[in-house]
């Protein structure tokens, strides 16, 4: 296992990025089973992360160990560490509700609620916050616009989230996230479902929302990763194999594994 | 580097309203937690209640005729000095309807069934199938009526015992039991693999053979399961039964004749029974509610062994 | 095909075409009884239909005229409180099994306690209803049958509930968890309401079968001839009502009996179509 957090080819003028989440020596069970072995990796404040690797190699589990989405679920459980700005967001007492506020993830299949496009918007604000509805109406305009949705919606902001096509929803689901103001969006496999035209559209999205939050992105399309992140981390059979620049991942690989994958030789 | 501080120092002041928030949110979340939880064990909670409460009512009559109340014919309630009370022309009763409308009931709601899986036309299998299930929804006090004034009558005309008879009774609760069974097989029997029949049609079976020797033995639990569960209605029911049955406590000599059943009992005599004697009737009740759970569970089983060989 | 072969399978044919026939002639049995109950129940009931049945109350027995009034209202009011019991106590529990509850040992046990007093003997129901409440009370009233009604609706509810909320795919509930959503408002404002269509149809339906239940009424609220709406004393209602007078060779009384059982059938009826159509509709959005 490899980290560098800087390319060979340049001098390291900046300071040390630095970073929003910090992964120690995660190991993840479910039952007796591990399926993460001993993660450590950063993700760095206000860059785009992807995670790539074949199925079943662990990047969907490790996601979701970010924001704790596993503890709704018996007999999952992580050890280790991982530092939200320095606090450890796998201790107990952790308050859930609060960390998933910060770090909001956006799934594989696009899942409005069943209510109004304003409403699914204003759902979750509302639950933080208790404001006017006109306050209520730029925050709604402002999370559709960031999510590249606004004008076409903007009409008929009362229709059901479910009358939009698949791209719209999943738009409409990032719109959703961004709206309560996180730190940090992890998106798992968020185009795997689209058509790509929407999939440009949400690869454009993410570019634009990386200048405000952390972004984690785990694909099974390496031309995405290529795409999309600063950095990439190339799991596979539970075990982080390489982290490094995207673009010295995808063209001067350390671990041979990497360059069979990268390849095309498997997965 | 004060880029992140400043960027976590605001974080942090608006993530401290937030905690404040979740923090009141958390007392409601827990309540509401609390409430489903009781009420689900409250429906554990019911179960034990209704039985504890048939044992003390039944006690009185349980410590004074022991076993023999389920051997003895005789009842009147109004002997002296006490009593003298015996369950068995009830219990009789109960099973001899239960089983002879299952008799009934049961070849013709599989006859129905294979009607609507194998040769029912597509339009008409809503509809049918609705009209079947309708029979369920009909209350069962209107079967009682129905029993009473218009077949009990038609019976009595032909011959075929009088106007009150376990014979009448009989019928009803087959016609009860029947939208059951009739769905309960329906169900299992969609649940065939197509390719299994296909394979059989293909070497030539005729639709019978299909059905005796793919469908069925492949749903023979389900349907077992299934007709249990008609039983356990059957034994149960009330309204139907009473106005046809007779009432009679004497032992029944043949189908024709009148007699009792425990429900149809109870529901007769509990209104002006005291002491000695509504305690016999709540012992029947706690005798068919013993029945009833044990047909019932036996049945649950078996539709579980199903599911879980569904599932393998 | 050999001679042998020839006669083999025109035996099959045969044996296929006399099971195929009885099997015509099961459905068209089946649905004759259901067409004979119906019509004894229309030519019957209807001549008593008039507006009097809804204004007057239930008459003396060898009188002329009277009504089925105080016994519509009081089977409304008991319907209503026994639902407006059951159903919460219901839906809760049904919440519990398929929420909090759902990977747990004792939601099987639950589930499985709940499907044998969903089949219970409704008589039984009466006899418990008996001894917990109108012992004490010292009375049969409205109460007592209104929680007899109430044991009947809890396991319905609890069944349509689990089984509506199950249906809701877990990505929805991940979703409202992603944005900080507390555990209960999961529930509430996502699953109720992705579920909201079934579990009122489960309501439906177990508000069609109390309305037609007699057993456990007969020991707990009892009737009355009279007006009354007060719940602590014994309230009127229709079957009960019908229950005794049918037991009289009064034929105002079988007349009337007759209309209120085509009342309660309708009404059942009704009800049943309805959580179906509602049921269906939500399914084909």
């Amino acid at each position: 296992m490899t980290i560098e957090t800087h390319s060979s080819s340049q001098p390291s003028a900046a300071l040390p990025m630095p970073e929003r989440i910090s992964v120690r020596d995660l190991r993840f069970y479910y039952g007796e089973s591990l399926a993460l072995k001993n993660i450590n990796l950063p993700l760095y404040d206000r860059k785009v992360t992807a995670f790539i690797g074949p199925s079943g190699c662990g990047k969907s589990t490790l996601l979701r160990v970010l924001n704790r989405m596993y503890d709704l679920y018996p007999g999952q459980r992580a050890e280790g560490e991982v530092l939200l700005d320095g606090e450890n967001i796998l201790q107990p007492g952790i308050d859930l509700n609060l960390l998933r506020s910060r770090v909001g993830m956006v799934f594989q299949k696009p899942t409005p609620f069943p209510m109004t496009i304003y409403d699914n918007i204003a759902f979750g604000v509302r639950l933080y916050e208790n404001i006017s509805k006109a306050d209520m109406d730029v925050r709604v305009e402002e999370a559709l616009s960031k999510a590249a949705l606004w004008k076409e919606v903007k009409d008929k902001l009362n229709a059901s989230g479910l009358s939009l096509s698949g791209g719209q929803q999943q738009r409409l689901c990032i719109a959703r996230t961004v709206a309560i103001k996180p730190e940090v969006i992890l998106f798992d496999e968020p185009c795997s479902a689209l058509d790509p035209i929407s999939t440009a559209k949400i690869e454009e999205l993410i570019d634009e929302l990386k200048s405000e939050y952390t972004i984690a992105i785990v694909t099974h399309n390496m031309q995405q990763a290529a795409r999309v992140s600063e950095h990439t981390a190339f799991m596979y059979l539970g075990d982080l194999i390489e982290f490094n620049e995207t673009s010295n991942i995808f063209t001067t690989p350390k671990d041979q594994r990497t360059q069979d994958y990268i390849t095309g030789r498997f997965g | 580097m004060t880029d992140m501080a400043m960027t976590s120092h605001a974080a942090s002041g608006a993530s401290a309203e937030r905690a404040a928030v979740l923090q009141k949110l958390r007392g409601r979340d827990t309540l509401f937690y609390w409430m489903t939880r009781i009420a689900a064990i409250s429906v554990l909670g019911l179960l034990g209640a209704i039985m504890i409460s048939l044992v003390i009512g039944a006690w009185p009559a349980i410590s004074t005729y022991g076993l023999s109340f389920i051997t003895t014919v005789r009842w009147a309630p109004n002997a002296m000095p006490t009593p003298v009370l015996g369950g068995l022309s009830p219990l009789i009763g109960t099973l001899i309807t239960s089983i002879v409308a299952l008799l009934i009931a049961v070849p013709v709601g599989l006859g129905i069934a294979i009607f609507l899986t194998e040769l029912c036309p597509p339009r008409l299998m809503r509809p049918i199938s609705i009209a079947i299930e309708m029979l369920a929804g009909i209350p069962s006090i209107i079967y009682g009526m129905w029993g009473f004034f218009v077949l009990g009558p038609f019976l009595a005309e032909r011959g075929l015992g009088g106007n009150l008879s376990l014979l009448n009774a009989s019928l009803i609760l087959a016609i009860m039991v029947l939208p059951f069974i009739t769905a309960i097989s329906r169900d299992v029997f969609a649940t065939v693999p197509p390719v299994l029949k296909e394979a059989a049609y293909g070497v030539g079976c005729t639709t019978w053979e299909v059905v005796r020797n793919v469908v069925v033995p492949y749903t023979r639990v389900g349907i077992i399961g299934g007709v249990m569960l008609a039983l356990g209605r059957a034994l149960g029911e009330t309204m139907a039964v009473t106005f046809v049955v007779g009432n009679s406590f004497r032992l029944p000599s043949s189908l024709f004749s009148p007699g009792t059943t425990i429900s149809a009992a109870i529901a007769s005599e509990f209104a002006e029974s005291a002491d000695l004697h509504q305690s016999a009737l709540i012992l029947l009740g706690l005798l068919l509610f013993v029945l009833t759970f044990a047909v019932l569970t036996i049945a649950r089983l078996m539709l579980m062994r199903l599911e879980k060989q569904k599932g393998a | 095909m050999s001679k042998t072969a020839n006669a083999l399978y025109a035996g099959r044919k045969r044996t296929n075409i006399i099971a195929m026939t009885l099997c015509y002639a099961a459905t068209i049995f089946g649905l004759m009884w259901l067409t004979l109950i119906l019509a004894s129940l229309l030519i019957n009931g209807i001549p008593g239909l008039s507006l009097a049945i809804f204004f007057e109350n239930t008459p003396p027995p060898n009188a002329q005229g009277g009504g089925l009034a105080n016994a519509i209202v009081g089977s409304l009011m008991l319907t209503t409180l026994g639902v407006g019991i059951g159903a919460p106590v219901g839906i809760l529990a049904g919440t519990y099994m398929a929420e909090y509850g759902r990977y747990e040992r004792i939601t099987s046990v639950i589930r499985f306690i709940n499907d044998i007093l969903l089949s219970a003997p409704s008589i039984i129901i009466g006899l418990f209803i008996y001894t917990l409440v109108v012992l004490p009370m010292g009375q049969f009233s409205g109460i007592a049958g209104a929680l007899a009604l109430a044991v009947i609706v809890i396991p319905v509810v609890v069944r349509t509930t689990e089984d509506m909320l199950m249906l809701v795919p877990n990505p929805l509930r991940e979703a409202a968890s992603a944005l900080g959503m507390p555990r209960s408002l999961v529930i509430k404002q996502v699953a109720y309401r992705a579920a909201r269509a079934g579990i009122i149809t489960g309501v439906l339906l177990a508000v069609a079968r109390v309305s037609g239940e007699t057993a456990p009424l007969l020991f707990t609220v009892l009737s009355n001839q009279f007006w009354s709406l007060d719940i602590t004393q014994p309230l009127a209602n229709l079957p009960v009502t019908i229950n005794n007078f049918i037991n009289n060779p009064d034929p105002n009384w079988k007349k009337l009996a007759w209309t209120g059982a085509l009342i309660i059938t309708f009404a059942v009826l009704s009800l049943n179509i309805g959580a179906r159509a509602l049921s269906k509709s939500s399914q084909s959005k």
